[in-house]
Formats: C-alpha cells, structure tokens, sequence
C-alpha cells in the first residue's frame, strides 16, 4: 500500500478540464511546463484523456452547460484522482460567480456524483504558477496520509 | 431614447460627413461627427436599407452590434469600420416596446448572423425575417423567453432552477435494454 | 535444453528488457528536458508511472468489446517479451540460434502494432477509431523498407536467415562498413522511429490533436501493459539493428564496451531526433516511406547484391 501511495505520488499525471473559464487560468497552468517552472521535474505531464489522469485541474466557474460534463469527466477519470480547483472562479469567488449563467460550485458539482472526491482549492485571479506547485506538493502531502 | 428639443444636431462634415450624408433622410438625427468617430440616429424601419447602403462602401466592415435595453424599447447599435481610414461610425435603431422588433440585416449583411442571435438570446429583442434563428449563447437547459441581460431581471434571485437531471447521460442505455 | 532454463531464459529477457527498456524511457525524457533547457524527471520514472498504473483501477467503457480491449495489451506484452528471450539469446550465444528465427523476431515485433490497432478498434470511441486507422496506415508504410534493408544485411551476411549466422558472418567487417551498408542503417533508424511511435511518426497516438488517440480508453493495468509495451520495444530495436548490422557483441572486452557505446549511441540518436521535429500528416508520411524510403531502400539492396557478385567489399 505504501508502495502504491508512492508510485501515485512522484508521478502524478494532470488532465486539464475548462468548466467555463475566461482562460487566465489555463495560461498559467500552460506555464507549469515551462522551462522556468518545469512540473516534468515532479513527474507531472499533461495527458490527453481524463482516464490516463490523476489530477483534474478544473477552471473556471462551472457553467450551467459544463456542470453535466464535467461531472462526466470525473466519472470518467480512474480513482483515486484529486481535483485541483483552480482560480477564484472554481472556488466560486471572484467577478464571474454571480452571473446568470453560473452552475453549480465546482466541489459541490463534483460531491454530487462522489461524495468523497478529493478538493484542493489554489485561490487566486488567476493563481500563480508558484501556488499550482504548492497546491501539487500539498496534494501528494495528503496523498501520503491515504 | 427620445432625443431632448434642446440637443442640437452636429453639423456634417469630413469623411464621417460624407457617409453620413450618403444615407440620406435615413438618418433622423447626427449626435457625434468628429474626424475619425461618428454617431447618429436611423429610422428603425429603413435598416435594410442602411445596412445595405453602408456595406457598399468603400473599406467598410460590420464591426459588431450592441444592444442596449433603454426605457423606450431596445436600442440596437451598429458599428461600422471603416478600414484605411481608421474611422467608426455607429448608427442606433430603436426597436420599440411592446414589439421590441426590428427588420433583420443578416440577409444582406452576413456578419450580422450571429450578433442579433446573440442580441436575440440575451435581450430578447425580435429580428424579422433572420433566416436561421436558433440559441446561441445561452445553454441548452435555459428557459425560453427568460432574457438574462435585461434591467429587470436580477444575475442572482432570478436565475432559472438548474435542471433537475445533473448526473450524465447514460451512454449505452439502449443497448443494455436491447439486449435479452 | 530443457524446459525449466527456458523459462528462465524467458523471464530474465523478459524481465531483463523490461527494466531496461525503462530506464532508456527515463534516459529520454531527461535527454529531451535538458535539450528544452528543463531539468526534467529522475532516471527512473518510468518504472514508477508504470507502478502508479498497475494500482488504478481499470476501467472498460461500456461501448467496448470486452475481449478485444482486454486482450490486446495482453498479447502485445507476451510478444515482446518472447521476441525479447529470441534477440538477447542471439546476441548472448550466436552458436544457439536456429533457422529463420530473423524471420520470427521480425514477425514477433510486428505484433504489437496489430493489438494496438486491435485494442483501438475495440474502444468504441471515434477517436480511438482515428488513431487506429492511422496507426494502419503507419504499419503499412514503415514495414516495407525495415524489410527490404533487413534483406540488405541478410544478403551481405551470405543468405542467411538465422541472427546467430548473421553475427558470425559480420566478425570481419560488418555490414555497416560499406555504403548499401550505410544507406540501409540510415532508412533503418528512420523505420524504427515510427515503430516505435515516436515524433516525427506518432500520429496514432497525438495528444495534443487525439486525445491520445489509440490509448485514450484505457486506464490502469491496461494501460501500464501498453508503456511496458513500448518501452520493451524501445530496449530491443536498438539491439536488432546492432545484431543485423554492427556485428553484435564484439568477442573481446572491448568488443563489449564497443557494444555498449553502439547501444547508447542509437538510443540517444532515436532521442535527438524526437526532439527536433515536428509530427508529419498521414499522407506526408506514408508518401515519405513508399516514395523515398523504399525506392532508396531497392537502390541499397541493388548496391548490395553488385558488391557481392563483383566482389566488391565496400559496396
């Protein structure tokens, strides 16, 4: 079991979700894989489907017409998985969180299909790179504990 | 919007002048003609024609159209660009209450297509005769004749019911049930 | 030879180009971080996205054929590693080698690319359907040219189809030492980057236009077959080029070392190009390999087979 805790743990691979967001966030999450920041160091790639994935980086306030997918592309991803709820929109905060198209909040979207989802929240309009690799650490932190 | 007696009429001149000019008695009022941003009025039931008039000219472009919801109906606004000139012209057509309908232009002006969807869409305003009037925006779960930029309606108290199914579709149902 | 040591011979091959075939994946993704100026992962991550996979769960769509999706990584593992204990033998004991078993290792690394484009197919998913299409296309196009140098070697080698023979014949001078020679070794490692799947050949599996399109169904054991997969074939066609063309492992000492630097040098080459290309269209490539390749690939042989009957060496 520690073993699997781990291998999880120094190769975490991130599939990218846009719930709707105004791509601020996307762009510093792109930034992740520069040279300057480099998460390859970490193990962390960018994959190209929700099975392959570990790590869900949601952005953006989850619109009424992304709720049914994103919880599509939860469904979709092999547990265990964490949810990075990126930016002020997915933590339902900011400019954008009253508007008339708005769903539901990220983590409640996702609680609704599971209940024990694991959240980690990286506040910011539009979050630092440098907050994305301490919310990472902090996810493999807790990743320990399971 | 009703236009105050006391506002005076800008005087036309230069190239913004001239396309101005060019409209003729379309244009019931000039509120700006400066030399590269021009504004004024148009009778909302020549748009066709204005529309028409303007794509003619030389170097004009569709920029977008705006709406705006004003005490006496929908204000829809149309920008045109010209290109080597650097200028903008916007010409205003109220659409007014109770019809909020205007003539469409999408059928002379192509880029207009899709603006007066969305116009449509969010403030409800009527085009006549669009040829392809569908949602745009909005998404498929939002009620029809709910309109979310208009004054009365408030972002957050007003905001339709989320729909009752929000778990996924299931795929592979009916072949599940197919089977014996 | 009895059946308990080849068990053994199988499970050191297996397990032995398993490892090894990780590590040179881990040796890649560090020679393309430090190219792009990154630091990029340790050696060994490889092994341990292979380990992180075996302990997801394994999820099968419901639009999937069952056998097909599951059996597919299976069976693409199980020929690899039997084509694996057929190379290291060869190269380890050229004495213990029997007839037209370059035919059967070729056979053998072929399959692969069919339960790719098998387990695709059986994903139910449009883009899996893509990806498996032009993975087809991809296996039509570089099969031909891979065969027609392997004839080269094998003329040169004195019309031989046994890998021990061929190592034995090239003891002098190998087959590289002479300009057929060259130009095959060339269209080879050009053959053997789209077997492998990688940049500028890896249009089936394309993740940024794909979504990974052959592998995007699966998850899990599965997928962790499929790395396992590639990076067996990653250790072994390095070795199936030396063994037909460079004259395997040297008899000496330093024959050994010889073989070493070979080995690396065609792992870094395979690298290098990885990372200064871009990915061809579908049609760029196949036009490159039945239009270019294997008219050169025919020229080679051409140039062979006159070195032979003249008695020319260099030829």
């Amino acid at each position: 079991m520690a073993l699997k805790t781990w291998a999880l743990r120094k190769s975490l691979w991130v599939y990218h979700v846009n719930a709707g967001a105004c791509n601020n966030c996307d762009i510093e999450v792109l930034d992740l894989l520069t040279p300057r920041f480099d998460i390859e160091r970490f193990g962390m790639i960018l994959v190209g489907s929700p099975r392959h994935a570990d790590v869900l980086a949601v952005t953006g306030t989850c619109t009424r017409q992304a709720m049914p997918r994103l919880q599509e592309v939860y469904m979709q991803t092999a547990k265990p998985c964490v949810v990075l709820a990126i930016g002020s929109c997915a933590l339902h905060q900011g400019i954008f969180a009253e508007g008339y198209h708005m769903g539901a909040k990220v983590d409640e979207a996702i609680k609704a299909v599971d209940p024990n989802a694991i959240i980690m929240y990286v506040p910011g309009c539009s979050p630092k790179p440098e907050a994305m690799i301490a919310a990472a650490v902090k996810a493999m932190e807790l990743l320990k504990t399971l | 919007m009703t236009v105050a007696t006391t506002e005076t009429q800008a005087p036309l001149k230069g190239f913004v002048g001239e396309v101005l000019g060019a409209l003729g008695s379309a244009v019931t009022e000039v509120h700006q003609c400066g030399d590269r941003r021009g504004i004024a009025r148009i009778d909302p039931a020549r748009t066709v024609e204005v529309a028409g008039k303007m794509l003619a000219m030389e170097g004009s472009r569709l920029g977008t159209c705006t709406g705006i919801d004003v005490r006496d109906g929908i204000d829809v606004l149309y920008h045109w660009c010209f290109e080597p000139a650097g200028v903008v012209v916007t010409l205003k057509a109220l659409a007014a209450r109770p019809e909020l309908a205007i003539d469409s232009i999408a059928n002379v002006v192509l880029a207009g297509n899709w603006i007066e969807r969305e116009m449509h869409d969010l403030l409800g305003a009527t085009f006549r005769n669009h040829p392809d009037m569908r949602r745009l925006i909005l998404d498929d779960s939002w009620p029809e004749g709910v309109y979310p930029l208009r004054k009365d309606f408030d972002q957050v108290a007003d905001r339709p019911p989320l729909p009752p199914n929000m778990s996924p579709p299931d795929v592979g149902a009916e072949e599940r049930r197919a089977e014996p | 030879m009895d059946i308990g040591w080849m068990v053994l011979t199988f499970l050191a091959a297996g397990l032995g180009s398993l490892l090894l075939g990780l590590l040179l994946r881990g040796v890649d993704r560090k020679v393309t971080a430090r190219v792009q100026w990154r630091v990029g992962p340790p050696l060994y991550q490889a092994a341990v996205d292979v380990l992180k996979l075996m302990g997801k769960e394994n999820l099968m769509p419901v639009t999937a054929r069952g056998t097909g999706f599951l059996l597919a990584p299976v069976i693409a593992l199980a020929s690899t590693a039997v084509a694996a204990t057929i190379l290291w033998r060869a190269l380890v004991l050229p004495d213990a080698t029997f007839l037209g078993d370059l035919i059967v290792v070729v056979y053998l690394l072929v399959i692969p690319a069919l339960m790719i484009i098998l387990g695709a197919s059986a994903s139910g998913n449009p883009h899996a359907s893509v990806g498996a299409a032009r993975e087809l296309k991809l296996l039509l196009s570089y099969e031909l040219p891979l065969f027609l140098v392997l004839l080269l070697a094998v003329a040169r080698g004195g019309w031989t189809f046994q890998l021990g023979k061929l190592i034995n014949a090239q003891q002098q001078t190998p087959v590289l030492y002479s300009i057929s020679g060259v130009l095959g070794f060339l269209i080879a490692i050009i053959c053997v980057q789209a077997k492998l799947g990688l940049v500028p050949f890896d249009l089936a599996e394309a993740e940024c236009e794909l979504m990974s399109g052959v592998y995007v169904e699966y998850s899990g054991s599965s997928l962790a077959m499929f790395l396992m997969t590639r990076a067996m074939l990653l250790a072994l066609m390095p070795l199936l080029l030396i063994i037909v063309f460079w004259g395997g492992l040297g008899s000496s000492w330093l024959g050994m070392l010889a073989f070493l630097g070979k080995y690396l040098l065609l792992v870094v080459l395979v690298t290098l190009i990885r990372n200064t290309n871009p990915r061809l269209r579908i049609d760029q490539t196949v036009r490159l390999f039945w239009f270019y390749l294997t008219p050169a690939a025919i020229v080679a042989v051409i140039l062979a087979l006159v070195g032979i009957s003249k008695g020319i060496p260099w030829l």
